[in-house]
């Protein structure tokens, strides 16, 4: 009997340790997780605000002024040529698609 | 165990005996161990904490929402939250309340110090607010300042990169980031939006519009162009596709930046497209040509335009009436109002109301930014009303409503819905009711491309090699309280490309225009509406994917 007790108050105290490392380990990966989250949370706040930026940046009310600059200018029907056409101008089509 | 225990063996029971007793003892012991460790193990496992925090944090309330980001058809971004912080200010942490207002005062102008000093200097409040949404580089200033009690929190606020390009669609959100207006309402009815916990940032798929950016800002640069030429003192205009009803631009000039709400309530800066109702004139010949068309008629029946139309006081006539009767392709070419008169006198008052109901255009068209305008219609219709109806005067229906119509009326004549959201792909347009039938709808592809193409039809200005414009012009007199101003147009035109299978149909309007040199003089709809819609069409035509036909 007294064997079984011991036993018993030993395995009560070995999982009571085992219990509270792994309550500590789990409180600790919770804390790496909340602060990885705000990270995370951050990094989305900034990209959003990035994100924002370049969307100005490229609104085409500033994007037509430079463009014209360069020289360019809105496609219309006299940049065009028929299929049949294009061998003939010497244009190739490889880089030209979407 | 011991002597004297073994002795009172016989008597005892076997369940009562010492060693039974320390057995039971011992088993109640391990058993509550095994519920403390199942319980620890529970606990541990579950992240009981965790949720226990959200549950504390759902019930602090917050006002704000958190909105999914609003692109356009090809993903570009229209509007979208980002986290800014905002300035508050705790009272009992503030130590010279007069101080604090007035340095603040320098780095916000516009800011009401009166108002604040009272609000600082009042101890008896822990929470102030002082200014919502700054710049980084702002709080970084009033942070400089090193007054204590002054406190910062992050919060969402709706930022739209384009600025004015689609304000009027767009709409706008209040302080608390709540849809008001335009799209940003619609997502709140429909509950794309979250309530925002921490100022966290909506996760959710963004809403993607039809409009097209670029075809946006092309047409708002055509109808600004058109302005300072012609002088006029608004514009408006849209592109729609006419098969899925998709609104692919939709412009309305003076603009509104979703950023400041006092232009969104500024009545000279409505949209003149869908919120606002208009006489649109002569572009309504469209329907009354159809109704003609539907009863029966050729474009090559006769209509009797040799006497001006009479009814009661009035006297219809036309601007250059030809002496002799028209076919009525001619009166659509020659937008003759005698002409539309007669074809709507001959089909008859309860068949004009029923066209008019059937196209939409009798009651208020909903979309997704507006629940739409009634129409102002003639409070009784006889045979005065139905003259006018018949080219546009009389009735005031949102350009948008008008667009739809004629959209039917010219894809093969089934009802079309305008919608600002993108279609999925995918799924391939539901074909709408049946408006009108097919021989209808080419015959008024056929003779809007004849109004172009006639060196005296009045949309000759309009056509653009290779884009086989149709399209008919429209020069309303604007009303006044009691009458017409003469002088005063809305200048339209209604175009549809390519005519002999229509993908899209634009409309655009000149509110005022003035006579010019390049103009001759005149404020007709055929010497500015229509020049401006061949410059539309050359630009966006591209854009839109439309091949050219090129000889």
């Amino acid at each position: 009997m007294r064997i079984v007790n011991i036993a018993a108050l030993l395995l009560a105290l070995a999982s009571a340790f085992l219990l509270y490392g792994l309550n500590y380990d789990t409180r600790m990966i919770e804390s790496r997780l909340q602060s990885r989250e705000r990270e995370a949370e951050r990094a989305r706040a900034d990209i959003a605000v990035l994100r924002a930026e370049r969307a100005h940046l490229a609104r085409p009310e500033r994007i037509e002024p430079l463009a014209r600059g360069l020289g360019l200018e809105p496609l219309a029907a006299r940049h065009l040529i028929p299929g049949a056409g294009v061998a003939a101008h010497g244009i190739t089509t490889s880089s030209t698609g979407q | 165990m011991s002597a004297a225990a073994r002795v009172t063996e016989p008597v005892i029971t076997a369940a009562a005996s010492p060693r039974s007793r320390s057995r039971v003892l011992a088993f109640g012991v391990t058993l509550m161990f095994v519920a403390v460790a199942g319980q620890l193990i529970n606990l541990a496992l579950r992240h009981e904490g965790a949720s226990t925090i959200r549950v504390s944090m759902m019930s602090t309330p917050s006002g704000t929402l958190a909105r999914p980001d609003i692109v356009d058809r090809n993903g570009r971004l229209l509007a979208t939250d980002v986290q800014m912080p905002s300035l508050y200010a705790d009272p009992l942490m503030i130590q010279d309340a007069d101080e604090a207002a007035e340095q603040l005062a320098t780095l916000f102008p516009g800011l009401n110090v009166r108002e604040l000093r009272r609000n600082l200097a009042d101890r008896t409040r822990r929470f102030v607010w002082v200014r919502r949404g700054l710049s980084p580089g702002m709080a970084q200033r009033v942070h400089n300042l090193g007054i204590p009690g002054l406190l910062f929190v992050d919060e969402i606020r709706r930022t739209y990169p384009a600025g004015r390009l689609g304000g009027h669609i767009l709409g706008r959100v209040d302080i608390d980031n709540r849809g008001v207006a335009g799209v940003e309402r619609y997502i709140d009815e429909i509950g794309a939006s979250e309530a925002a916990f921490g100022a966290r940032l909506s996760a959710r798929a963004p809403v993607r519009l039809s409009l097209d950016v670029a075809v946006m800002h092309a047409l708002d640069e055509e109808l600004a162009g058109a302005m300072t030429r012609y002088e006029a003192a608004g514009a408006a205009g849209l592109v729609l596709d006419v098969r899925t009803g998709e609104v692919v631009a939709s412009v309305s000039r003076p603009g509104v930046d979703p950023a400041i709400a006092e232009e969104a309530l500024d009545p000279a800066r409505i949209d003149k497209v869908v919120a606002g109702t208009y006489e649109l004139g002569s572009i309504v010949k469209l329907v009354t040509v159809a109704l003609a068309l539907e009863g029966g008629k050729s474009l090559e029946s006769m209509v009797d335009t040799t006497q001006p139309l009479k009814a009661g006081r009035f006297t219809i006539e036309d601007l250059h009436p030809l002496g002799r009767p028209m076919t009525v392709g001619e009166v659509f070419v020659h937008s003759s109002n005698v002409g539309a008169g007669q074809l709507a006198l001959s089909a008859g008052l309860e068949a004009q109301k029923a066209f008019f109901q059937k196209l939409g255009l009798w009651g208020p068209m909903r979309t997704e930014v507006s629940p739409g305008t009634e129409p102002q219609k003639p409070a009784q219709i006889g045979r005065i009303e139905q003259i006018t109806l018949a080219f546009g005067h009389g009735m005031a229906v949102t350009p948008i409503q008008f667009a739809a119509a004629a959209a039917a009326l010219v894809n093969g004549g089934t009802a079309v819905a305008p919608t600002f959201l993108a279609r999925d792909a995918a799924v391939p347009p539901a074909k709408g009711r049946r408006l009108v039938s097919p021989r209808t709808s080419a015959l008024l592809r056929d003779i809007m491309r004849r109004n172009v193409t006639d060196p005296v039809g009045t949309g000759r200005r309009a056509d653009v090699a290779g884009f086989e414009v149709g399209g008919k012009t429209g020069t309303a007199e604007m009303a006044v309280s009691g009458g017409y101003r003469k002088k005063a147009v809305l200048a339209s035109f209604l175009a549809t490309f390519p005519a002999s299978n229509p993908s899209f149909l634009t409309l655009v309007m000149l509110f005022e225009p003035k006579g010019q040199d390049v103009t001759a003089g005149e404020i007709t709809a055929g010497r500015n509406a229509a020049p401006t819609t061949a410059r539309l069409i050359e630009r966006v035509a591209p854009l839109l994917g439309v091949p050219a036909k090129l000889l």
